[in-house]
């Protein structure tokens, strides 16, 4: 009976000592051999790519947009034509009868946010992505998926190089310096005593700073070397110090190439402190909503556009009753359409794909690659009117708008009213 | 668990015990994020332009990481080295107000500099490691060697002379400690740290720019450090692993996730002032342990005298 306690005194004393004397280190030796044992066990499971394409809850595919951050404003438009093409492709048949598993998962508005997200899509199975909202996080999260040979339909980024990361990455949004020049000459056939442009962008911001380039480029090639480029910030409220610079410079054209809310707030604030001449916007301010934001002096902006509401297809048609009929009449603005489109792609693509090569005889990795080609090769009618791919994965498109802001009498509600 | 995100959690981790270096000696300072984006930036500039770095331009050599690394620590360490004895005279809330604005500096310096690619910033960086999992092992080790470097730090001169300083400054440099040098030996080793793990982010992120190195990014890494602990270096690792998981972890929460993990950073130092991890709360967690190993001890014993048979004398 004795012989047990002291047993375990004496264990106790031998192991306070060890325990006081190097505990953390031991714990930190612990951290370093785990290192090597987890990367060796992330070897040496089956690879997913290799296993044959799960059906069981539908057609995976996934999607990332930025549903929070400073760029929620466009993964809401965003996330609403995903789930009205969803909708609309699962009613006729989804993919020959199996329907489309649309997972949606939010990026945030940063990197490292579309990175983990690009990857847990990735991991679960999905044979191609939707995403991301932003250029810049698709420079980071695109060369994950390149890597890992899984197909991505960009809808909204409209950086110059996004295709050329790689042949799995594509788009349907028309780059910005296809679009940014239209606006520039129709404000001139508008205005043509048009002299003196002032230029405003966020130095920041990677969009803003692509079209800004864009934008000095086209107006020095019509002439009109811009007479004052104004620096703002991304997540600027007031601009009155820019502002004023510029006014005296007395301008009659401001372009800006700012996002929808520091470019809503500059508009209000240039027209109260007196600016009467013709604006202007880049695709950052390519939403309704603006318009809460600018209210009444949105009133006459001009903006150039990859898709118009006005545009009398079927595909249009079909996108305009499922929009409407969602949203309360409200008229769709691009984000949402190209966002449908970007659905519709892939979907169209898989049902090719499907018929020629049954999706579940085939492997993840397989199907994907194929996948891929199937999308590159196909010419479809989207609501943006028809469109097709080069062999590195830039959209062509045919038809490209320039619309002006008409803004409703109490100021609140507006619309993009497409020029003739 | 996906290799990405442990990737990302053991970055936190790093940066966590940047910001923590200098405060456990008092000084807090918020500039961590401005050395991890230079530090970035110069991986990011070597691999992409320097053919030796570059490797195939898709992949590059793990000795050019490795360099990359040794560079990016030492450029940051020698600005902090030529800045902290001006910086460091600064106290408490003027001296997080001074780091903010040299996060600031960097910040609209490289949006204005041509070679820095602006507010694009550098894209298709090359890739050291095949899979996210080799990232990851990398990191782990780089991160136990620095956990086992703290922890010795603890145990060094240098160390208690930090501890010293937070604890009474004026007493410090009564018993005869340097607290100017000490004070900017921790910025300087914190400045290394970040600058270093900077250049490993910069590969694993694939692009780089200003965006990193922003306020919001200076909150967050302090948010780790305040949410796990400042008093021992497992605090801070705790806090960085947690923090940065989080996000990813409260997916399936949907909507909500946000202010989920708001209602964590909000709550955890409401709980615990200290932060989860001080070295009373760790003491007494061995000693539990310790308890239950005994007691586990105990019933073995039992369970041999049964199934053996007493022990004959």
């Amino acid at each position: 009976m004795t012989a047990a306690p002291r047993l375990r005194s004496r264990a106790e004393r031998h192991a306070n000592a060890r325990f006081r004397l190097g505990r953390l280190n031991r714990l930190a030796l612990g951290l370093a051999l785990l290192g090597p044992a987890l990367s060796l066990g992330g070897c040496g499971g089956p690879d997913p790519a290799q296993q044959a394409v799960n059906l069981s809850q539908g057609v995976p595919i996934g999607a990332v947009l930025a549903l929070s951050g400073n760029a929620n404003v466009y993964g809401q438009d965003q996330n609403t034509g995903l789930r009205l093409a969803l909708a609309e492709l699962n009613g006729q048949g989804g993919i020959n009868g199996k329907p489309l598993a649309l997972k949606i998962e939010d990026s945030g508005s940063d990197e490292p946010g579309a990175n983990a997200a690009f990857s847990l899509q990735i991991n679960r199975g999905v044979l191609a992505l939707i995403g991301p909202t932003l250029s810049q996080q698709a420079f980071s999260a695109d060369p994950i998926a390149q890597r890992r040979g899984v197909p991505v339909v960009a809808p909204s980024n409209t950086a110059t190089g996004i295709p050329e990361i790689g042949p799995f990455i594509s788009r349907v949004s028309a780059q910005s310096s296809v679009i940014a020049p239209l606006s520039i000459a129709r404000a001139l056939e508008l205005h043509p005593q048009i002299r003196r442009a002032a230029v405003f962008y966020a130095q920041d911001d990677a969009y803003s700073t692509a079209e800004t380039t864009i934008f000095q480029k086209a107006l020095t090639d019509k002439g009109l070397k811009p007479v004052t480029v104004q620096r703002t910030q991304l997540n600027d409220q007031d601009f009155q110090t820019q502002i004023t610079a510029a006014l005296q410079q007395k301008p009659d054209l401001v372009v800006l190439s700012l996002q929808a809310v520091d470019g809503g707030n500059m508009i209000r604030q240039l027209r109260e402190l007196g600016y009467k001449g013709a604006i202007v916007v880049g695709n950052g301010m390519n939403t309704p909503n603006i318009y809460p934001i600018c209210q009444k002096y949105c009133e006459g902006i001009l903006i150039a556009q990859a898709y118009s509401p006005e545009l009398q297809s079927p595909a249009n048609a079909t996108f305009l009753r499922r929009y409407r009929a969602s949203q309360g009449g409200a008229i769709p603005p691009q984000l949402t359409a190209q966002a449908w489109t970007a659905l519709q792609v892939v979907a169209e693509a898989l049902q090719r794909l499907d018929r020629r090569q049954p999706l579940q005889q085939s492997s993840v990795a397989q199907a994907r690659k194929a996948l891929m080609a199937e999308i590159l090769s196909g010419t479809y009618q989207t609501p943006l009117g028809e469109i097709g791919f080069t062999p590195s994965g830039e959209v062509i498109q045919k038809d490209f708008f320039v619309a002006q802001v008409r803004m409703a009498a109490d100021g609140k509600s507006g619309r993009f009213a497409l020029l003739p | 668990m996906d290799a990405g995100l442990l990737e990302q959690m053991l970055i936190g981790a790093l940066l966590a015990l940047s910001v923590y270096l200098p405060l456990r000696c008092g000084q807090l300072s918020l500039a961590t994020p401005g050395f991890f984006a230079i530090g970035g930036t110069v991986a990011a500039l070597l691999s992409t332009r320097i053919p030796i770095f570059a490797g195939t331009g898709a992949t590059s050599p793990l000795p050019a990481l490795l360099l990359e690394m040794t560079l990016a620590g030492l450029l940051a360490g020698l600005l902090a080295l030529a800045i902290g004895g001006t910086v460091l005279r600064l106290r408490g809330i003027y001296l997080a107000i001074a780091t903010i604005a040299l996060v600031e500096i960097l910040r609209v310096i490289t949006l204005n500099l041509s070679f820095t690619g602006g507010a694009l910033g550098i894209f298709g960086i090359p890739q050291p490691f095949t899979t996210t999992a080799g990232y990851a092992g990398f990191t782990l080790v780089l991160l136990a060697l620095v956990c086992w470097l703290c922890a010795r730090l603890e145990q060094l001169r240098l160390g208690r002379a930090m501890a010293a300083i937070r604890d009474d400054e004026l007493a410090a440099a009564c018993v005869g400690i340097d607290t100017a040098q000490v004070k900017l030996q921790a910025f300087v080793l914190s400045a290394l740290l970040a600058g270093l793990t900077g250049a490993l982010a910069a590969h694993f992120l694939n692009s780089w720019n200003a965006k990193v190195g922003s306020f919001d990014a200076s909150i967050t890494t302090l948010a780790f450090v305040v949410f796990g602990g400042s008093r021992t270096w497992l605090g801070p690792v705790i806090g960085g692993l947690v923090l940065s998981a989080l996000p990813e972890l409260l997916r399936p929460v949907g909507d909500l996730r946000l202010i989920v993990f708001g209602l964590v950073i909000l709550l955890g130092p409401v709980l615990f002032p200290q932060g989860l991890i001080t070295p009373q709360g760790l003491q007494g967690l061995g000693h539990r342990l310790l308890g239950y190993g005994q007691q586990l001890r105990g019933y073995g014993h039992k369970l041999l005298v049964r199934v053996n048979g007493p022990r004959r004398p």
